[in-house]
């Protein structure tokens, strides 16, 4: 017998209020919500074992929406059928809308609320945590799964933010990840999708989110040789240096520590580690010692 | 033979120990969860060793041979199907766990049979050919007659001290082989590998060889024979981690370029597949060197016309992973929460829960193994640093 696959996407969603998107159109919002769940629906649609699960990032914390845990004391609520509606599709629509809800009702989401005007310093989003976090999800899933069964998990992300070098993380091989950016270039997304084998796309027009979804997101990986996809954005690889935050292609890196420095110190500022100047450079430094203990 | 005592007591010599009285059975009478509790108590207690041993300075640039036995010894069956096949799978999984968590780092391969020794693979840093080489080995190199060590050791020697002094040297020999046939006195190739800073570490699938126990004492390497095949895999995987620099090192500015990956309809040549006449030369996206403009498929790579190493952002990003690796968490009492990580209600049958020391977030034990084994990183402070850092730029 076949064994069964399993397809488990992760939505990682950017809530954040001070996405470049929301701030020009509050409603975007609301329609970008909209396509992210219709394409959820899509998904599990697709197969009777697809599953979803949904969580929002935003400001300094990220909330898984869907599913929600039951802790063992809490009676978990029967979902009846209304309007024809499959259960698991109303289940998810209700749960995500309430949490978004409570989550814009939350005193710290309603203080970035009139931020159109002021951009404060601290209003990136925390995707390298809600990325673990979909990470540790996807591990526990695959960990749950009986023998016989194969989960083939791939992350999403939903995001119009922009990126902060701060929180750069290396992302872990073996799950695909997905980027829809809305707005501006995202180099840490772009360089994550293409380590990962995912794609980075980026719709020119919000309306039309759902239909790139559609497009790009819903087919299985496997099939995706076969679409015909928007060419890929070049990927810049570029890495900042220490010493000034400013992206280079070629620099100096520390052979202790690996910081990257644009010019030639004699000193490493990270781990204090003194260094040879190169001889190109200082035709003194020639002198060999015979100590050395090379060659 | 006073050298040769060592903390290690052998088996035979310890007392005498009830070894079956930790297992304990469970409620169901199963010895599933008490044989996965010393499985986690045993991972758990290598991290905590890791984190001992305090700050030292790992060789993150590693330049390593892996020294095959292809004698005839290899073809013993006791590791099923038998000693060679049970090797390449295990070191197909190593070449990727290698390259995954040392990316700036290069491999080569030795074998040795029939008393002679020759290199199987250059040193180089891509993982691809590396799994093509450990793959064909069997077709190509079929075992026979007996092991050279030396003659393997002195063709490592030859290749690594040409290595730039700041990388660290290092060898693997996997050995099945009791003998060795060799030319002249292994004992100065151990020195020379010394004075090098080769360090030696051996894995021996069948017992232990005196020449091979000193050649690893002296340069600084582990000796172990293997007890069976899951074991042999744990051998080899520690060998994924950086180890210490061994000897006095110089540090050094390595000049390093970060192309770009441009991808363009018009076909062109790659510089990297140039030598290989099978294949088609001409492919349409690559990495362009920032230098001297030719292209490469992959990375990392050092290139061809000028000489930059040339990496990706997240390559480096990767290996600060070992220097910076995450600090332990705490271990608490169980309480009812949910697991910041996965997200599962806490406590599920009788698990320990962990807490972040910076963040106070809580998280499972699956979770705490995954986060300080897998993703170095707490998505608890990760989320909290962004703010700080965002405070201090």
């Amino acid at each position: 017998m076949e064994p069964t696959e399993q397809n488990l996407l992760v939505v990682v969603m950017d809530v954040n209020p001070a996405q470049k998107y929301v701030r020009s159109d509050i409603k975007s919002f609301f329609h970008v919500v909209d396509s992210v769940l219709t394409f959820c629906n899509a998904h599990l649609m697709l197969h009777a074992d697809n599953k979803v699960c949904i969580i929002a990032s935003h400001v300094n914390q990220s909330h898984f929406l869907y599913p929600l845990e039951i802790r063992p004391g809490q009676q978990s609520k029967v979902t009846r059928q209304t309007d024809g509606q499959h259960e698991v599709f109303l289940e998810l629509e209700r749960c995500v809308r309430n949490q978004i809800k409570r989550l814009i009702m939350d005193e710290s989401f309603g203080k970035f609320d009139s931020s159109a005007a002021v951009i404060g310093a601290n209003t990136a989003t925390c995707l390298a945590s809600s990325l673990s976090r979909a990470l540790c999800y996807i591990h526990r899933k695959d960990k749950e799964t009986r023998p016989g069964e194969k989960l083939n998990s791939r992350i999403l992300v939903v995001s119009g933010s922009s990126e902060s070098t701060a929180q750069y993380m290396a992302f872990m091989n073996g799950v695909i990840i997905d980027a829809c950016v809305l707005g501006s270039y995202a180099t840490l997304l772009s360089q994550g999708a293409d380590i990962t084998g995912g794609i980075n796309l980026r719709p020119p027009h919000i309306s039309g989110l759902l239909q790139y979804l559609m497009w790009v997101f819903l087919p299985d990986v496997t099939l995706r040789k076969q679409l015909a996809l928007p060419p890929p954005d070049p990927v810049d690889y570029r890495a900042a240096c220490f010493c000034h935050r400013q992206l280079i292609d070629q620099g100096h890196v520390c052979s202790v520590c690996l910081s990257i420095f644009c010019k030639f110190s004699p000193i490493c500022t990270t781990c204090n580690a003194v260094f040879k100047a190169p001889p190109m450079v200082l035709p003194k430094a020639k002198k060999k010692r015979p100590a050395a203990g090379n060659i | 033979m006073g050298d040769d005592l060592d903390d290690k007591e052998y088996r035979w010599e310890t007392g005498y120990e009830k070894t079956w009285e930790a297992i304990e059975e469970d409620a169901d009478g199963l010895l599933d969860t008490a044989i996965a509790e010393i499985i986690e108590k045993g991972r758990r207690k290598r991290l905590e060793e890791r984190r001992a041993a305090g700050h030292v300075r790992l060789g993150i640039m590693r330049h390593l041979y892996i020294i095959l036995d292809l004698s005839n010894s290899m073809m013993d069956q006791d590791l099923k199907p038998n000693r060679i096949l049970c090797t390449k799978k295990i070191l197909e999984k190593f070449v990727d766990e290698f390259f995954d968590g040392n990316p700036m780092s290069q491999l080569g391969w030795i074998g040795t049979r029939n008393k002679k020794s020759e290199k199987l693979a250059e040193l180089s840093g891509n993982p691809r050919k590396h799994l093509e080489v450990v793959r064909s080995i069997t077709d190509k190199y079929p075992c026979g007659g007996e092991p050279s060590f030396q003659n393997a050791l002195e063709l490592a020697l030859s290749s690594l001290k040409h290595m730039p002094s700041h990388t660290s040297r290092e060898v693997i020999l996997i050995h099945g082989s009791l003998t060795t046939c060799d030319p002249g006195d292994i004992n100065n190739t151990i020195q020379e590998l010394k004075s090098q800073n080769v360090r030696c570490s051996v894995i021996s699938l069948a017992a232990e060889v005196r020449a091979c126990k000193a050649l690893s004492r002296s340069t600084g390497g582990n000796f172990n024979v293997i007890l069976d095949d899951t074991h042999f895999q744990d051998l080899v995987h520690e060998h994924v981690e950086p180890p210490p620099m061994a000897g006095l090192t110089e540090s050094s500015l390595v000049k390093m370029g970060f192309p770009q990956k441009n991808q363009s309809d018009d076909p062109s040549m790659c510089l990297c597949h140039l030598e290989d006449t099978s294949a088609c030369k001409l492919s349409t996206g690559g990495y362009i060197c920032p230098q001297c403009k030719s292209k490469y498929c992959e990375l990392p790579v050092e290139c061809k016309v000028c000489g930059l190493t040339l990496v990706s952002a997240p390559h480096l990003a990767r290996s600060f992973l070992h220097i910076f690796p995450l600090e332990p968490f705490d271990e608490i009492d169980p309480v009812d929460c949910i697991c910041f990580g996965c997200h599962k209600s806490l406590p599920d049958n009788h698990k320990h829960i962990y807490r972040c020391k910076q963040c106070n977030r809580r998280v499972c034990s699956d979770c705490d193994l995954f986060l300080h084994e897998t993703l170095h990183c707490c998505p608890g402070c990760s989320s909290s640093i962004t703010s700080a850092n965002q405070l201090n730029f």
